[in-house]
């Protein structure tokens, strides 16, 4: 009965976009797939080399390091075939190695930046140049992935770092008026001993919590309107879903490392003042010498552009570069843009830098 | 149907004006929030919502420890500590294994690298040079 469809069709049109729109929230989408193979491990950290595609007479003879941060999963640099930095820079002929931090356990709640910066990176660093037969290397390190590579550049300049990228670096927090989490984390409000002794290491949800409260409506509402409003797009539910799958995989930080993050960096900003400790050796800026490239998100509402730019004037690097791009603390890596804007810059600017 | 969507052969959407001024609240919304979390009163507060979860749930947590200890040491079982423990000693022994592994491909290179450079000079000679000793005593 046609009367009857003419009824029934906007109900059918509603139950399809709505199944769709679950699928969408419910679903994990397989991400992080350029092929890559085991070389190290250590306790829970991995180090991968990604398989090349380029030739070896064509390719960049100093390899490039991948250092992503301690309480997310590094999958989002390989995010999905045809949108991937991974792919990118392996396309682009760079001998690519990731170093994956893994899981911490319960075992692990004693973990600082000292074992991070002083055991895990050298070692992880000493495979990679064995592997790759060269002595020199680049290191990318994004969010805290930055401060573990900028602590271990400082403290061994003369392991062969020849090139380092920083994106989005949380390195100064002098102006704490800026930051949020340095204002949520004040010693007045925020009692770190007693949530380290309940839970030992920092949980993957409350950093998750602490990372969407910054834009609670974006985060909680926007992000889903975007969604709905694009449920027949196919492309849009594609990329959202594959977003939506790295976000929610949420990993804890030690408490060892989370303590220090809070009490020596985000109260006392002790890394920029040249008053960090590693292991009882001071972090000096200042010995800091491989060519080093900082980009900022003009949009980072997790690292505010003011944490990321002191570090220029500090640094020994005879060469070095800002780039400021617009968009999110995630966006400019991950975004629909990431490949028109961030990603040929950090190619140009380490190519160069690669004979 | 305006001239415009004419033009793109799309049909009007009743719900475009709606969408605009949802969207125009949503940002008006999302700006007066990014400021509103970025204040004392609001760490303050969720500061002391989290210190009081923390002190509520206190009691009930290490009560449930206290048990699951005594029930896992009634049934033979190890508990979370002495995983703890084991966990530390292999990822000792790990670190050892990967500090041979350092050393063996020290060697390695020692011995490979002065040899095909000998073969390169005197492809008969298998004695090392005072040269190759040299370099091996320096890298040493």
């Amino acid at each position: 009965m046609p009367e009857a469809a003419v009824l029934t069709d906007p109900f059918t049109d509603m139950v399809g976009k709505l199944t769709t729109f679950n699928k969408a929230l419910t679903t994990k989408t397989p991400i992080a797939q350029t092929p890559k193979e085991l070389v190290w491990a250590l306790n829970k950290a991995k180090l991968y080399r990604y398989i090349p595609v380029v030739p070896k007479e064509k390719r960049h003879p100093v390899p490039l390091l991948l250092v992503f941060a301690l309480m997310s999963r590094p999958s989002i640099l390989d995010l999905r075939p045809g949108h991937s930095f991974v792919e990118y820079m392996v396309n682009s002929g760079y001998d690519l190695y990731l170093l994956d931090w893994g899981v911490p356990g319960p075992e692990d709640k004693n973990l600082k930046f000292d074992d991070y910066c002083l055991d895990y990176l050298p070692r992880a660093i000493r495979k990679m140049k064995a592997v790759s037969g060269v002595e020199e290397f680049s290191m990318l390190g994004w969010c805290i992935g930055a401060i573990l590579s900028t602590i271990y550049s400082c403290l061994r300049p003369d392991d062969g770092l020849r090139n380092l990228i920083l994106l989005t670096a949380p390195l100064d927090f002098s102006n704490k008026e800026n930051i949020t989490f340095a204002r949520w984390t004040d010693e007045r409000y925020f009692d770190i001993d007693k949530l380290l002794a309940a839970f030992g290491n920092m949980p993957g949800e409350m950093i998750d919590y602490g990372a969407r409260a910054l834009k609670p409506v974006e985060n909680y509402i926007v992000n889903y309107l975007k969604l709905w409003d694009n449920i027949e797009n196919p492309q849009v539910i594609e990329a959202w879903q594959a977003m939506n799958t790295w976000v929610t995989d949420n990993i804890p930080m030690t408490g060892g490392t989370f303590r220090q993050l809070i009490v020596d960096l985000y109260r006392n900003d002790r890394l920029m003042r040249g008053e960090m400790m590693i292991r009882g050796e001071r972090v000096d800026l200042s010995r800091l010498r491989a060519n080093l490239l900082t980009v900022i998100a003009e949009g980072d509402h997790i690292t505010p552009p003011c944490q990321s730019k002191a570090i220029l004037s500090k640094v020994g690097s005879k060469d070095k570069e800002l780039f400021s791009v617009p968009g999110g603390h995630i966006g400019i890596m991950a975004g629909s843009g990431a490949n028109k804007r961030t990603w040929p810059k950090i190619d140009s600017w380490l190519a160069g830098r690669s004979k | 149907m305006s001239d415009e969507q004419a033009a793109n052969g799309k049909p009007a959407d009743p719900m475009e004006a709606f969408r605009d001024m949802r969207d125009n609240y949503l940002d008006a919304w999302a700006k007066a929030m990014v400021q509103t979390v970025n204040t004392d009163a609001y760490a303050r507060t969720s500061g002391t919502v989290l210190d009081t979860y923390l002190s509520a749930s206190s009691p009930f947590r290490e009560a449930v420890e206290k048990a699951m200890l005594r029930v896992l040491e009634q049934l033979s079982m190890p508990s979370r500590a002495d995983f703890v423990a084991l966990a530390d000693r292999v990822t000792n022994i790990e670190m050892h294994l990967d500090d041979m592994d350092a050393k063996l491909d020290r060697i390695e290179k020692l011995l490979t690298k002065p040899a095909t450079a000998a073969s390169s000079r005197n492809p008969r000679s298998t004695e090392p040079s005072r040269q190759k000793k040299q370099k091996a005593k320096g890298a040493k």
